[in-house]
């Protein structure tokens, strides 16, 4: 884990720098022990260093030379110094604020090994990018180092950091929606307490955040796996942003779905009470009938849509409607003209209708045929699964066995699992 | 003690049942006779089916209202006789004039009332002290038979909650399971009367058990006695028994029927036995044309063809049945045979008596419905494809009228097929089902992919601890605070 140049040095410097580093703490000695001895052996100790607040103190002063440690540091092959110097000046008490030049380039150029021997800081740093900025007054300044920091501290985006919910929520705040893509590509697999000192709220705000930038970028379907996961995380009470999430989860669906889909077992059922006597769940369970009439079902709680901000969702979802209705038709008749289709949508022009089957048929959401004369036919449509497909989904499936006997074997290893085991097998004899 | 006390007595079907209907016709269409009634039934019952007539079909209110009247003041029920009065009153006033008030028709008898609340009066004040004497004797049988007494009386009188409790009241004091099924067969009466379908079958099951306990001990008793009278006896007893077993059968099956489960109420009625069984519950309950109805509709509706053949028609003892109401048999030949049109328009016909039946009134709508329902689906089920104009002929409905069945029934799934609303042809729908099997498949595949990749991550969150709590100060949820703005808004 040290740093190859120095792991000689290092040696030799740790016995010089145990007995003075206890008593006064200064930023030329800290930056003196960073430089000689390497960041794994620092990190084991600094705890002991002195009381946190003093420490800080100490670390947001210059140099006694007048230079600022942070220029002298090399903040790839010192990352683990640089980071404390950097958290303590972003501190709120600290009278110089490092530059955004200078939280820039550690973000871009920091060592990811040495960073993640002090988790707490990074989450400081990225809570101090954030309030750099506002001062700034300048919110897009994050984006950047919190993108690098975010993609570049864990060892692979799977894992959830304290980093990647303050980096979506300000991507979200921004409108810079496309940025987080890369990071909400790939799915949150993993959990790791050393790595990140994280919080249950950070892995809701995590996903609500997601699942509203998702939206934003109408990838329903993406946004509605967010949704679903930050309403269906473990909870003893439901919390409010939980609750936030399954309203626009139910909403996301009404447009994909065109109905409201019953959420995993596991959600908590208190959570789907309150949603069902909501509005939202009357919304959910008028949905789809003519445009007109689901305005004027929303006419009533217009106030609390507008006030919760969801009334952009629901007019959507209305907008979507017709086309539900449509494709119910589609089940029911095999043919029928134009003008029929516009009465049992309510739709008025036969134009407008026209529009939205030939969009539906170029989108693939129906196959169906309109003559000159202005008849419909629908056809079912045929799946089309080659071999290649086939082939495809299969290994997919392997993958997920294999990872599945992976998991077992693991969960056999574990010494809770097998303490749990043993002691209810002696309870049965 | 293991009889729950009904403390809600009042039928919960009955204010629905009344409440704005509009008045029914009784033309030549719709043919309705009084004689049903009157040759049918007996004593409270007539009464309420009277109260039903007066107060749904204003042609025939007068001379009903005339009819109960004459069957009310034999009676020593005031209540009923008011409710008599009343249902006139309400009946007479919607009409507009057209049937006469109340005063030109009936002067309210107070001196009858006054008679009969003295006469009540007097008879509970007897029994209510003979009940007290017993009691401080502590003779069981003679507390039993009090409790029974006051019972019937409160019964008589109209009274039924308090009727209930005294009969399961006498529940304690039982001291033979034969005493048992007496106060069951009590019970069960009442709540007939009452139509309080919900408590029957706790009743039923009690009544079952008690009847099972006593054939069991009259087993052994019988054996010691000369071998010819024991047999004797045991036919007496199977006669018996079997009587019983009818109204227990009777009794569920109006449970089931009164809570809208029609094939359950349709089989418990097939093992009702022979009409002779039905003993003193014909006619004061109910009478064996209403077994033949119910049973019919309730098969119509829920069974196959198959059952229909097997339990209905080829069954002598339900064929007895049938005999009393020759209209029930035609309506099912006619299915039988196809000729629904026929079928429709037996039970429009017959729609005003339905209506007017204490127990099918609430429930004919959906019956009728359902079995209009089976029959389209029947008859579309050869076909790959048809045009509605043979269809819509074969029902006697319009084209538009049978197009709109057809589509309530295509949506709610009961019938695979399309409707080509240009050339008016109902088509059966074809699907490949290899090529389903594979999307159907590798949905599923997709689906559980996903659910457990989720399922992992909880697993995670679970092991990490990252549980939602109770919040201890106001953390919770705050952190959506700087999301709310409406980013969907266009």
């Amino acid at each position: 884990m040290s740093q190859p140049g120095s792991s000689a040095a290092a040696a030799q410097a740790t016995h010089a720098g145990t007995s003075q580093s206890v008593d006064a703490l200064s930023v030329d000695t800290f930056v003196s022990q960073v430089i000689t001895t390497g960041a794994a052996v620092l990190a084991g100790k600094s705890g002991g260093l002195a009381p946190k607040d003093t420490r800080d103190a100490a670390l947001a002063q210059m140099l006694s030379s007048g230079d600022d440690p942070l220029l002298v540091l090399d903040p790839e092959q010192y990352t683990w110094g640089y980071l404390h110097i950097l958290c303590a000046r972003l501190s709120n008490t600290s009278p110089s604020k490092p530059s955004p030049e200078v939280i820039e380039t550690f973000c871009r150029r920091f060592n990811p090994e040495q960073a993640r021997l002090a988790p707490q800081k990074v989450t400081v740093l990225a809570k101090g990018i954030v309030r750099v900025a506002a001062e700034l007054g300048n919110d897009k300044f994050a984006l950047g180092p919190l993108y690098n920091l975010v993609t570049r501290y864990p060892s692979s985006l799977a894992c959830l950091t304290t980093v990647h919910p303050i980096f979506v929520t300000r991507c979200v705040a921004t409108k810079h929606y496309t940025l987080a893509l890369p990071v909400l590509a790939v799915p949150i697999t993993t959990i790791d307490l050393k790595l990140s000192d994280l919080t249950y709220s950070d892995n809701l705000t995590y996903h609500y955040a997601g699942g509203v930038a998702l939206g934003a970028l109408k990838r329903w379907k993406d946004a509605e796996e967010f949704f679903e996961i930050c309403a269906s995380s473990p909870a003893q009470l439901p919390a409010a942003i939980q609750l936030e999430a399954s309203k626009k989860l139910v909403l996301t669906q009404l447009i994909i779905y065109g109905k409201t889909v019953p959420p995993p077992k596991y959600t908590n059922s208190a959570l789907q009470r309150l949603l069902k006597s909501s509005p939202y769940g009357a919304f959910a369970k008028s949905y789809p009938l003519g445009k007109a009439q689901l305005l004027a079902s929303i006419q009533k709680d217009l106030d609390l849509f507008t006030t919760e901000k969801h009334l952009g969702l629901i007019h959507q979802a209305i907008d979507r409607a017709p086309r539900w209705l449509i494709q119910k038709l589609t089940s029911t008749y095999l043919t029928l003209g134009l003008g029929d289709i516009a009465k049992e949508v309510g739709i008025n022009s036969e134009e407008e209708v026209r529009s939205i089957i030939v969009n539906m048929i170029e989108t693939d959401e129906i196959s169906a045929t309109i003559s000159a004369d202005g008849t419909v036919t629908f056809s079912d449509p045929v799946p089309q699964i080659s071999k290649i497909d086939v082939e495809r989904i299969l290994r997919q499936a392997q993958e997920q066995t294999r990872l599945l006997y992976e998991l077992e074997r693991t969960m056999n290893a574990n010494k809770d699992y097998l303490t749990k085991v043993r002691s209810l097998s002696l309870l049965l004899i | 003690m293991d009889i729950d006390i009904i403390e809600e007595n009042v039928p919960q079907f009955e204010s629905i049942k009344l409440a704005g209907k509009r008045p029914l016709a009784v033309d030549e269409a719709h043919p309705f006779e009084l004689e049903i009634i009157s040759s049918g039934y007996s004593g409270r019952s007539a009464v309420e089916r009277y109260i039903q007539v007066i107060s749904q079909c204003p042609s025939l209110a007068l001379p009903a209202f005339q009819a109960a009247l004459e069957l009310v003041l034999q009676m020593s029920d005031t209540t009923l006789y008011r409710a008599v009065v009343t249902s006139y009153e309400q009946t007479a006033i919607a009409s507009n004039g057209e049937l006469p008030p109340l005063a030109d028709v009936h002067q309210l008898n107070q001196h009858w009332l006054d008679d009969m609340k003295q006469k009540n009066q007097a008879q509970r004040v007897k029994l209510e002290t003979e009940l007290k004497t017993y009691t401080s004797n502590m003779i069981k049988e003679s507390i039993r038979m009090a409790y029974r007494d006051l019972g019937d009386f409160y019964r008589a009188t109209g009274d039924h909650a308090t009727a209930l409790k005294h009969y399961t009241k006498s529940r304690e004091f039982c001291t033979t399971s034969q005493h048992v099924l007496e106060m069951c067969l009590s019970v069960l009466e009442l709540l007939i009367e009452h139509r309080n379908y919900a408590h029957m079958s706790t009743y039923v099951f009690k009544a079952d058990a008690a009847l099972d306990a006593t054939s069991i001990a009259r087993g052994p008793a019988a054996a010691p006695t000369a071998p010819a009278s024991a047999a004797t006896g045991k036919d007496k007893a199977a006669a018996e028994r079997e009587k019983v077993q009818s109204k227990l059968d009777v009794s569920i099956a109006l449970s089931y029927l009164g809570q809208g489960n029609f094939e359950k109420a349709a089989q418990a009625f097939l093992k009702v036995g022979s009409v002779k069984s039905l003993g003193d519950w014909a006619g004061r309950l109910i009478a064996p044309s209403d077994v033949a109805i119910y049973t019919t509709l309730c098969a119509l509706s829920t069974f196959s063809r198959q059952q229909i053949r097997k339990q209905i028609l080829n069954n002598d003892n339900f064929g007895v049945y049938i005999e009393q109401e020759p209209y029930v048999r035609e309506l099912l030949e006619s299915y039988m045979g196809n000729r629904f049109k026929l079928m429709l328009e037996i039970l429009e016909r017959y729609s005003t008596r339905h209506a007017l039946d204490l127990h099918l009134a609430y429930h004919i709508a959906a019956l009728t419905n359902q079995i209009r329902s089976r029959a389209l689906v029947q008859y579309f089920q050869p076909f790959a494809s048809i045009k509605l104009e043979r269809m819509s002929t074969a029902f006697g409905w319009t084209v538009e009228e049978l197009e709109r069945q057809v589509v309530t029934l295509i949506q709610s799934g009961e019938i695979q097929a399309r409707v080509d609303r240009q050339n008016k042809i109902l088509k059966a729908k074809e699907t490949d089902q290899r090529s389903a099997l594979f999307a159907r498949a590798i949905k599923s595949g997709e689906t559980m992919q996903v659910a457990n990749r989720k399922l992992l991550l909880r697993m995670r969150l679970q092991q990490a601890d990252l549980i939602v709590k109770a919040p201890r100060s106001q953390i919770t949820g705050h952190t959506s605070e700087y999301l709310l703005s409406d980013y969907y808004m266009s």
